[in-house]
Protein backbone atom coordinates (compact mmCIF):
# COMPACT_ATOMS: atom_id res chain seq x y z
CA UNK A 1 0.00 0.00 0.00
CA UNK A 2 2.63 2.51 0.98
CA UNK A 3 4.47 1.46 -2.31
CA UNK A 4 1.57 2.19 -4.23
CA UNK A 5 1.13 5.44 -2.38
CA UNK A 6 4.61 6.96 -2.97
CA UNK A 7 4.42 6.05 -6.64
CA UNK A 8 1.50 7.83 -6.46
CA UNK A 9 2.71 11.12 -4.82
CA UNK A 10 6.00 10.58 -7.33
CA UNK A 11 3.90 10.98 -10.16
CA UNK A 12 1.79 13.93 -8.80
CA UNK A 13 5.11 15.36 -7.73
CA UNK A 14 6.49 15.35 -11.16
CA UNK A 15 3.31 16.36 -12.80
CA UNK A 16 3.43 19.68 -10.78
CA UNK A 17 7.54 19.96 -11.12
CA UNK A 18 6.25 20.02 -14.66
CA UNK A 19 3.35 22.18 -14.39
CA UNK A 20 5.92 24.83 -12.51
CA UNK A 21 8.57 25.00 -15.09
CA UNK A 22 5.76 25.66 -18.00
CA UNK A 23 4.38 28.30 -15.20
CA UNK A 24 7.70 29.98 -15.58
CA UNK A 25 8.45 29.80 -18.83
CA UNK A 26 5.17 31.95 -19.46
CA UNK A 27 6.26 34.24 -17.15
CA UNK A 28 8.16 37.57 -18.50
CA UNK A 29 11.49 37.10 -16.84
CA UNK A 30 11.59 33.04 -17.46
CA UNK A 31 15.01 31.82 -16.44
CA UNK A 32 16.34 34.27 -14.44
CA UNK A 33 16.20 32.04 -11.50
CA UNK A 34 17.30 28.80 -11.55
CA UNK A 35 15.71 26.21 -9.44
CA UNK A 36 12.23 25.82 -9.56
CA UNK A 37 11.32 23.45 -6.71
CA UNK A 38 12.84 25.66 -4.01
CA UNK A 39 11.28 29.09 -5.22
CA UNK A 40 7.42 27.99 -5.73
CA UNK A 41 6.10 30.54 -3.07
CA UNK A 42 8.22 33.13 -5.55
CA UNK A 43 6.73 31.68 -8.66
CA UNK A 44 3.28 31.76 -7.37
CA UNK A 45 3.36 34.88 -6.11
CA UNK A 46 4.99 36.67 -9.78
CA UNK A 47 2.23 34.78 -11.13
CA UNK A 48 -0.25 36.68 -9.02
CA UNK A 49 1.37 40.03 -10.18
CA UNK A 50 1.74 39.06 -13.61
CA UNK A 51 -2.00 37.84 -13.84
CA UNK A 52 -2.47 41.42 -12.39
CA UNK A 53 -0.55 43.07 -14.73
CA UNK A 54 -1.79 41.57 -18.04
CA UNK A 55 -5.11 42.14 -16.43
CA UNK A 56 -4.43 46.15 -16.44
CA UNK A 57 -2.81 46.09 -19.50
CA UNK A 58 -6.03 44.44 -21.90
CA UNK A 59 -7.70 47.20 -19.82
CA UNK A 60 -5.48 50.12 -20.97
CA UNK A 61 -5.40 48.61 -24.65
CA UNK A 62 -8.86 48.10 -25.00
CA UNK A 63 -9.81 52.02 -23.68
CA UNK A 64 -7.17 52.73 -25.94
CA UNK A 65 -8.40 51.05 -29.03
CA UNK A 66 -11.99 52.19 -28.16
CA UNK A 67 -10.58 55.64 -28.03
CA UNK A 68 -8.52 55.11 -31.85
CA UNK A 69 -11.68 54.60 -33.20
CA UNK A 70 -13.74 56.88 -31.73
CA UNK A 71 -11.72 59.52 -32.84
CA UNK A 72 -10.95 57.83 -36.63
CA UNK A 73 -12.73 58.33 -39.49
CA UNK A 74 -15.42 56.00 -39.98
CA UNK A 75 -13.89 55.96 -44.12
CA UNK A 76 -10.55 56.18 -43.45
CA UNK A 77 -8.65 53.07 -44.65
CA UNK A 78 -7.19 52.64 -40.80
CA UNK A 79 -10.85 52.16 -39.83
CA UNK A 80 -11.52 49.44 -42.72
CA UNK A 81 -8.61 47.75 -41.52
CA UNK A 82 -9.45 47.50 -37.67
CA UNK A 83 -12.63 46.53 -38.82
CA UNK A 84 -11.55 43.75 -40.93
CA UNK A 85 -9.37 42.38 -37.92
CA UNK A 86 -12.54 42.78 -35.88
CA UNK A 87 -14.34 40.59 -37.67
CA UNK B 1 11.53 24.49 25.79
CA UNK B 2 9.60 27.98 26.60
CA UNK B 3 8.27 27.30 23.04
CA UNK B 4 7.42 24.11 23.30
CA UNK B 5 5.35 24.75 26.44
CA UNK B 6 3.60 27.32 24.35
CA UNK B 7 3.40 24.40 21.90
CA UNK B 8 1.48 22.06 24.21
CA UNK B 9 -0.70 24.58 25.47
CA UNK B 10 -2.27 25.96 22.39
CA UNK B 11 -2.38 22.37 21.51
CA UNK B 12 -4.72 21.81 24.19
CA UNK B 13 -6.87 24.68 23.43
CA UNK B 14 -7.07 23.34 20.16
CA UNK B 15 -8.51 19.69 21.47
CA UNK B 16 -10.70 21.63 23.60
CA UNK B 17 -12.37 23.57 20.98
CA UNK B 18 -13.46 20.23 19.02
CA UNK B 19 -16.87 19.65 19.52
CA UNK B 20 -18.55 16.39 20.19
CA UNK B 21 -19.52 15.18 16.39
CA UNK B 22 -16.49 15.77 15.38
CA UNK B 23 -14.98 14.29 18.04
CA UNK B 24 -16.99 11.31 17.54
CA UNK B 25 -16.30 10.62 13.93
CA UNK B 26 -12.86 10.90 14.97
CA UNK B 27 -12.97 8.64 17.28
CA UNK B 28 -14.01 6.21 14.63
CA UNK B 29 -12.03 7.48 12.13
CA UNK B 30 -8.48 6.43 14.05
CA UNK B 31 -10.34 3.67 15.67
CA UNK B 32 -7.20 1.47 15.07
CA UNK B 33 -5.58 3.36 17.26
CA UNK B 34 -7.35 2.23 20.16
CA UNK B 35 -5.39 -0.86 20.73
CA UNK B 36 -2.81 1.84 22.30
CA UNK B 37 -5.25 3.29 25.39
CA UNK B 38 -2.10 3.33 27.38
CA UNK B 39 -0.89 6.28 25.07
CA UNK B 40 -4.10 8.66 25.41
CA UNK B 41 -3.11 8.20 29.21
CA UNK B 42 -0.63 10.36 28.48
CA UNK B 43 -2.43 12.68 25.49
CA UNK B 44 -4.98 13.39 28.95
CA UNK B 45 -1.72 13.68 30.70
CA UNK B 46 -0.44 16.45 28.16
CA UNK B 47 -3.50 18.05 28.33
CA UNK B 48 -3.50 18.86 31.99
CA UNK B 49 -1.02 22.09 31.80
CA UNK B 50 1.88 20.64 33.16
CA UNK B 51 4.34 21.93 30.22
CA UNK B 52 7.11 21.98 32.28
CA UNK B 53 7.21 18.18 31.95
CA UNK B 54 5.23 17.24 28.84
CA UNK B 55 6.59 19.65 26.71
CA UNK B 56 10.07 17.95 25.85
CA UNK B 57 8.39 14.75 25.54
CA UNK B 58 5.97 16.67 23.30
CA UNK B 59 8.78 17.80 20.86
CA UNK B 60 10.04 13.91 20.79
CA UNK B 61 6.84 12.47 20.06
CA UNK B 62 6.93 14.97 16.95
CA UNK B 63 9.67 13.75 15.89
CA UNK B 64 8.41 10.50 15.58
CA UNK B 65 5.12 11.35 14.55
CA UNK B 66 6.65 13.33 10.76
CA UNK B 67 8.18 10.58 9.85
CA UNK B 68 5.92 7.26 10.76
CA UNK B 69 2.59 6.57 9.84
CA UNK B 70 -0.01 6.64 12.81
CA UNK B 71 0.15 3.19 14.60
CA UNK B 72 4.15 3.79 13.96
CA UNK B 73 3.96 6.84 16.13
CA UNK B 74 1.73 4.95 18.24
CA UNK B 75 5.18 3.02 18.85
CA UNK B 76 7.23 6.16 19.55
CA UNK B 77 4.71 6.65 21.90
CA UNK B 78 4.30 3.54 23.88
CA UNK B 79 8.38 4.42 24.79
CA UNK B 80 7.11 7.09 27.12
CA UNK B 81 4.37 5.33 28.70
CA UNK B 82 5.41 5.25 31.92
CA UNK B 83 6.48 8.74 32.36
CA UNK B 84 3.05 9.33 30.65
CA UNK B 85 1.20 7.59 33.56
CA UNK B 86 2.92 8.98 35.67
CA UNK B 87 2.36 12.62 34.86
CA UNK B 88 -1.56 12.03 34.44
CA UNK B 89 -1.52 10.95 37.72
CA UNK B 90 0.39 13.09 39.19
CA UNK B 91 -1.15 16.39 37.26
CA UNK B 92 -4.80 14.39 38.02
CA UNK B 93 -5.73 17.51 40.14
CA UNK B 94 -4.30 20.26 38.54
CA UNK B 95 -7.33 19.82 35.93
CA UNK B 96 -9.77 20.98 37.55
CA UNK B 97 -7.83 24.79 38.04
CA UNK B 98 -8.22 24.87 34.24
CA UNK B 99 -11.57 25.95 32.48
CA UNK B 100 -12.07 22.99 30.13
CA UNK B 101 -15.40 21.85 30.30
CA UNK B 102 -16.00 18.52 28.70
CA UNK B 103 -12.48 17.39 27.79
CA UNK B 104 -11.30 18.01 31.17
CA UNK B 105 -13.62 15.14 32.71
CA UNK B 106 -12.25 12.80 29.63
CA UNK B 107 -8.90 13.73 30.93
CA UNK B 108 -9.40 12.74 34.24
CA UNK B 109 -11.75 9.91 33.47
CA UNK B 110 -8.48 8.37 31.17
CA UNK B 111 -6.32 7.93 33.58
CA UNK B 112 -7.63 4.99 35.04
CA UNK B 113 -10.12 4.23 31.71
CA UNK B 114 -8.32 3.38 28.97
CA UNK B 115 -11.67 3.10 27.07
CA UNK B 116 -11.95 6.95 27.69
CA UNK B 117 -8.54 7.18 26.98
CA UNK B 118 -8.40 6.45 23.20
CA UNK B 119 -10.40 9.34 22.34
CA UNK B 120 -7.66 11.24 23.19
CA UNK B 121 -5.22 9.94 21.30
CA UNK B 122 -7.13 10.14 18.24
CA UNK B 123 -7.71 13.74 18.13
CA UNK B 124 -3.58 13.85 18.65
CA UNK B 125 -3.45 12.65 15.66
CA UNK B 126 -6.41 13.96 13.76
CA UNK B 127 -4.75 17.48 14.51
CA UNK B 128 -2.10 17.18 11.86
CA UNK B 129 -4.76 16.75 9.57
CA UNK B 130 -6.57 19.76 10.53
CA UNK B 131 -3.65 21.61 10.49
CA UNK B 132 -3.56 22.71 6.16
CA UNK B 133 -6.93 24.00 6.67
CA UNK B 134 -6.13 26.12 9.64
CA UNK B 135 -4.79 29.65 9.24
CA UNK B 136 -4.29 30.18 12.48
CA UNK B 137 -0.38 29.55 12.72
CA UNK B 138 -0.35 31.36 9.24
CA UNK B 139 -1.33 34.46 10.39
CA UNK B 140 2.34 35.14 12.46
CA UNK B 141 4.44 33.68 9.77
CA UNK B 142 4.82 36.89 7.30
CA UNK B 143 7.20 38.55 9.28
CA UNK B 144 10.71 38.88 9.51
CA UNK B 145 10.44 37.05 13.09
CA UNK B 146 8.75 33.53 11.71
CA UNK B 147 6.57 32.51 14.93
CA UNK B 148 5.65 29.11 14.47
CA UNK B 149 3.61 26.82 16.40
CA UNK B 150 3.68 23.26 16.34
CA UNK B 151 0.80 21.03 17.14
CA UNK B 152 0.52 18.23 18.84
CA UNK B 153 2.06 15.92 16.32
CA UNK B 154 4.13 17.65 14.21
CA UNK B 155 7.52 17.49 14.04
CA UNK B 156 9.46 21.22 16.32
CA UNK B 157 13.14 20.50 14.48
CA UNK B 158 13.95 23.61 12.23
CA UNK B 159 13.75 21.56 8.90
CA UNK B 160 10.39 20.45 9.59
CA UNK B 161 9.12 23.80 10.47
CA UNK B 162 10.75 25.69 7.86
CA UNK B 163 9.41 23.04 5.73
CA UNK B 164 5.45 23.37 7.00
CA UNK B 165 6.02 27.34 6.38
CA UNK B 166 6.87 27.02 3.26
CA UNK B 167 3.94 24.88 2.49
CA UNK B 168 1.78 27.26 4.19
CA UNK B 169 2.83 29.78 1.76
CA UNK B 170 2.29 27.93 -1.36
CA UNK B 171 -1.37 27.26 -0.20
CA UNK B 172 -1.87 30.65 0.26
CA UNK B 173 -0.44 31.52 -2.91
CA UNK B 174 -2.51 29.31 -4.55
CA UNK B 175 -5.51 30.36 -2.39
CA UNK B 176 -4.99 33.46 -3.99
CA UNK B 177 -4.61 32.99 -7.36
CA UNK B 178 -7.72 30.93 -7.23
CA UNK B 179 -9.41 34.12 -6.51
CA UNK B 180 -7.49 36.09 -9.43
CA UNK B 181 -8.21 33.09 -12.21
CA UNK B 182 -11.68 32.37 -12.86
CA UNK B 183 -13.22 28.82 -12.84
CA UNK B 184 -10.47 28.22 -10.67
CA UNK B 185 -12.18 27.25 -7.47
CA UNK B 186 -13.85 24.77 -9.30
CA UNK B 187 -10.86 22.94 -10.08
CA UNK B 188 -9.54 20.33 -6.67
CA UNK B 189 -5.94 19.48 -6.76
CA UNK B 190 -2.91 21.34 -7.66
CA UNK B 191 -1.87 20.13 -10.47
CA UNK B 192 -5.48 20.74 -12.03
CA UNK B 193 -5.31 24.86 -10.52
CA UNK B 194 -1.63 24.71 -11.84
CA UNK B 195 -3.10 23.87 -15.54
CA UNK B 196 -5.91 26.58 -15.24
CA UNK B 197 -3.46 29.07 -14.03
CA UNK B 198 -1.14 28.75 -17.08
CA UNK B 199 -4.41 28.22 -19.19
CA UNK B 200 -5.36 31.66 -17.88
CA UNK B 201 -2.11 33.53 -18.23
CA UNK B 202 -1.59 31.99 -21.76
CA UNK B 203 -5.45 33.64 -23.08
CA UNK B 204 -4.42 37.08 -21.12
CA UNK B 205 -0.76 37.09 -23.16
CA UNK B 206 -3.30 36.45 -26.29
CA UNK B 207 -5.26 38.72 -25.50
CA UNK B 208 -3.19 41.72 -24.92
CA UNK B 209 -1.00 40.51 -28.18
CA UNK B 210 -4.05 41.01 -30.33
CA UNK B 211 -5.18 44.06 -28.54
CA UNK B 212 -1.52 45.59 -29.41
CA UNK B 213 -1.72 44.18 -32.88
CA UNK B 214 -5.22 45.82 -33.60
CA UNK B 215 -3.64 49.24 -32.23
CA UNK B 216 -0.83 48.75 -34.48
CA UNK B 217 -2.91 48.28 -37.37
CA UNK B 218 -5.03 51.48 -36.69
CA UNK B 219 -2.16 53.51 -37.60
CA UNK B 220 -3.47 54.83 -40.90
CA UNK B 221 -0.36 55.69 -41.80
CA UNK B 222 0.98 51.93 -41.62
CA UNK B 223 0.09 50.06 -44.94
CA UNK B 224 -1.46 46.66 -45.14
CA UNK B 225 1.77 44.65 -45.78
CA UNK B 226 3.58 45.79 -43.11
CA UNK B 227 0.43 45.58 -40.37
CA UNK B 228 1.22 42.13 -41.72
CA UNK B 229 4.82 42.10 -41.10
CA UNK B 230 4.07 43.70 -37.78
CA UNK B 231 1.43 40.80 -36.68
CA UNK B 232 4.54 37.99 -37.54
CA UNK B 233 6.78 39.75 -35.12
CA UNK B 234 4.27 40.03 -32.38
CA UNK B 235 3.43 36.62 -32.51
CA UNK B 236 6.94 35.57 -32.36
CA UNK B 237 7.39 37.92 -29.55
CA UNK B 238 4.77 36.22 -27.48
CA UNK B 239 5.34 36.84 -24.13
CA UNK B 240 8.56 39.45 -24.86
CA UNK B 241 8.86 42.16 -22.43
CA UNK B 242 6.54 44.15 -24.29
CA UNK B 243 3.96 42.57 -21.77
CA UNK B 244 4.79 44.05 -18.82
CA UNK B 245 4.12 47.86 -18.34
CA UNK B 246 6.61 48.45 -15.69
CA UNK B 247 9.22 47.51 -19.09
CA UNK B 248 7.37 49.68 -21.70
CA UNK B 249 9.84 52.04 -22.15
CA UNK B 250 12.54 48.97 -23.06
CA UNK B 251 9.71 47.86 -25.18
CA UNK B 252 9.50 50.62 -26.80
CA UNK B 253 13.02 50.90 -27.74
CA UNK B 254 13.67 47.71 -28.43
CA UNK B 255 10.90 46.99 -31.34
CA UNK B 256 12.32 49.49 -33.71
CA UNK B 257 15.62 48.13 -34.02
CA UNK B 258 14.46 44.41 -34.09
CA UNK B 259 12.41 46.00 -36.63
CA UNK B 260 14.21 47.71 -38.57
CA UNK B 261 16.30 44.26 -38.90
CA UNK B 262 13.96 42.74 -40.68
CA UNK B 263 12.51 45.35 -43.24
CA UNK B 264 14.00 46.66 -45.83
CA UNK B 265 15.54 50.21 -46.08
CA UNK B 266 12.32 51.83 -47.75
CA UNK B 267 9.56 50.17 -45.03
CA UNK B 268 12.47 51.36 -42.23
CA UNK B 269 10.57 54.60 -41.49
CA UNK B 270 7.38 53.23 -41.74
CA UNK B 271 8.34 50.48 -39.62
CA UNK B 272 9.64 52.40 -36.76
CA UNK B 273 6.51 54.98 -36.51
CA UNK B 274 4.58 51.45 -36.85
CA UNK B 275 6.93 49.97 -33.68
CA UNK B 276 6.27 52.97 -31.95
CA UNK B 277 2.79 53.28 -32.14
CA UNK B 278 2.93 49.70 -31.22
CA UNK B 279 4.59 50.39 -28.43
CA UNK B 280 2.93 53.25 -26.98
CA UNK B 281 -0.11 51.09 -25.67
CA UNK B 282 2.07 49.37 -23.31
CA UNK B 283 3.57 52.83 -22.69
CA UNK B 284 0.72 54.67 -22.09
CA UNK B 285 1.27 55.47 -18.58
CA UNK B 286 4.55 57.16 -19.00
CA UNK B 287 3.57 58.75 -21.94
CA UNK B 288 1.07 60.43 -20.16
CA UNK B 289 3.24 60.89 -17.69
CA UNK B 290 6.60 62.16 -18.96
CA UNK B 291 5.33 64.15 -22.18
CA UNK B 292 4.88 67.34 -20.73
CA UNK B 293 7.67 67.01 -18.79
CA UNK B 294 9.98 65.72 -21.93
CA UNK B 295 8.72 68.56 -23.92
CA UNK B 296 9.66 70.86 -21.58
CA UNK B 297 12.68 69.22 -21.27
CA UNK B 298 14.30 68.54 -24.73
CA UNK B 299 14.49 71.43 -26.66
CA UNK B 300 12.97 70.40 -29.98
CA UNK B 301 12.94 72.83 -32.52
CA UNK B 302 12.32 72.84 -36.22
CA UNK B 303 16.00 72.30 -36.67
CA UNK B 304 16.19 69.21 -35.32
CA UNK B 305 16.36 66.94 -38.46
CA UNK B 306 15.34 63.24 -37.51
CA UNK B 307 14.02 61.07 -40.98
CA UNK B 308 11.41 61.87 -43.27
CA UNK B 309 8.92 60.07 -41.65
CA UNK B 310 9.51 60.71 -38.19
CA UNK B 311 10.23 64.40 -38.42
CA UNK B 312 5.97 65.14 -39.12
CA UNK B 313 5.91 62.59 -36.50
CA UNK B 314 7.25 64.28 -33.21
CA UNK B 315 6.40 67.72 -33.84
CA UNK B 316 2.97 67.01 -34.06
CA UNK B 317 3.41 66.04 -30.24
CA UNK B 318 3.59 69.56 -30.27
CA UNK B 319 0.20 69.48 -32.25
CA UNK B 320 0.83 69.35 -35.65
CA UNK B 321 0.29 66.08 -36.67
CA UNK B 322 -4.24 65.59 -37.87
CA UNK B 323 -4.37 61.52 -36.38
CA UNK B 324 -4.67 60.70 -33.29
CA UNK B 325 -2.45 57.21 -33.89
CA UNK B 326 0.20 59.69 -35.23
CA UNK B 327 0.50 61.52 -32.26
CA UNK B 328 0.79 58.91 -29.66
CA UNK B 329 2.92 57.46 -32.11
CA UNK B 330 5.46 60.37 -31.71
CA UNK B 331 4.83 61.17 -28.11
CA UNK B 332 6.42 57.46 -27.85
CA UNK B 333 9.58 57.95 -30.26
CA UNK B 334 9.65 61.34 -27.94
CA UNK B 335 9.77 59.45 -24.33
CA UNK B 336 11.66 56.45 -25.23
CA UNK B 337 14.42 58.24 -27.14
CA UNK B 338 14.21 61.40 -25.00
CA UNK B 339 18.24 61.19 -24.16
CA UNK B 340 19.72 61.04 -27.18
CA UNK B 341 17.65 63.37 -29.06
CA UNK B 342 20.14 66.27 -28.38
CA UNK B 343 22.33 63.98 -31.25
CA UNK B 344 20.27 63.17 -33.01
CA UNK B 345 21.17 63.40 -36.98
CA UNK B 346 19.51 63.86 -40.32
CA UNK B 347 18.44 60.72 -40.86
CA UNK B 348 19.98 59.14 -37.96
CA UNK B 349 16.95 57.97 -35.86
CA UNK B 350 17.21 54.34 -36.57
CA UNK B 351 20.65 53.94 -36.43
CA UNK B 352 20.66 56.12 -33.08
CA UNK B 353 18.64 53.76 -32.31
CA UNK B 354 20.59 50.24 -32.83
CA UNK B 355 23.80 51.95 -30.98
CA UNK B 356 21.25 52.80 -27.86
CA UNK B 357 20.90 48.77 -27.81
Amino acid sequence: MSSRRSRATTVSEEEINELISRLQTLLPNAGRRGGNQASATKLLKETCNYIKSLHREVDDLSDRLSDLMATMDQNSPGAEIIRSLLR
Amino acid sequence: MARCQGTVESLCQGLLDLDDDKFGAMCSAFGYLQEWPDLSAMCGGANLGVPAVVAPRAGDGDGDDSSCSGSASGGGFRKRRPDAYLDAKGDGNDMSKRPRGKQQLCGRGEIATPGKGKQERPKAATKKKAEPASTAAAAGQKTDYIHVRARRGQATDSHSLAERVRRERISERMRYLQELVPGCSKVTGKAGMLDEIINYVQSLQKQVEFLSMKIAASNPVVSFDIVEDLFGRQLKQACSPASLPAMALQAGQLEPSCLQNQMSPMQQVHASAAAASTGFGLDMVVNNNLYPSAAASCPVSAAMPVSAAAGPSIEPCLNVNATAAWDIGSQNLFNGFDAQFQSVESDCLLDNLKMEM
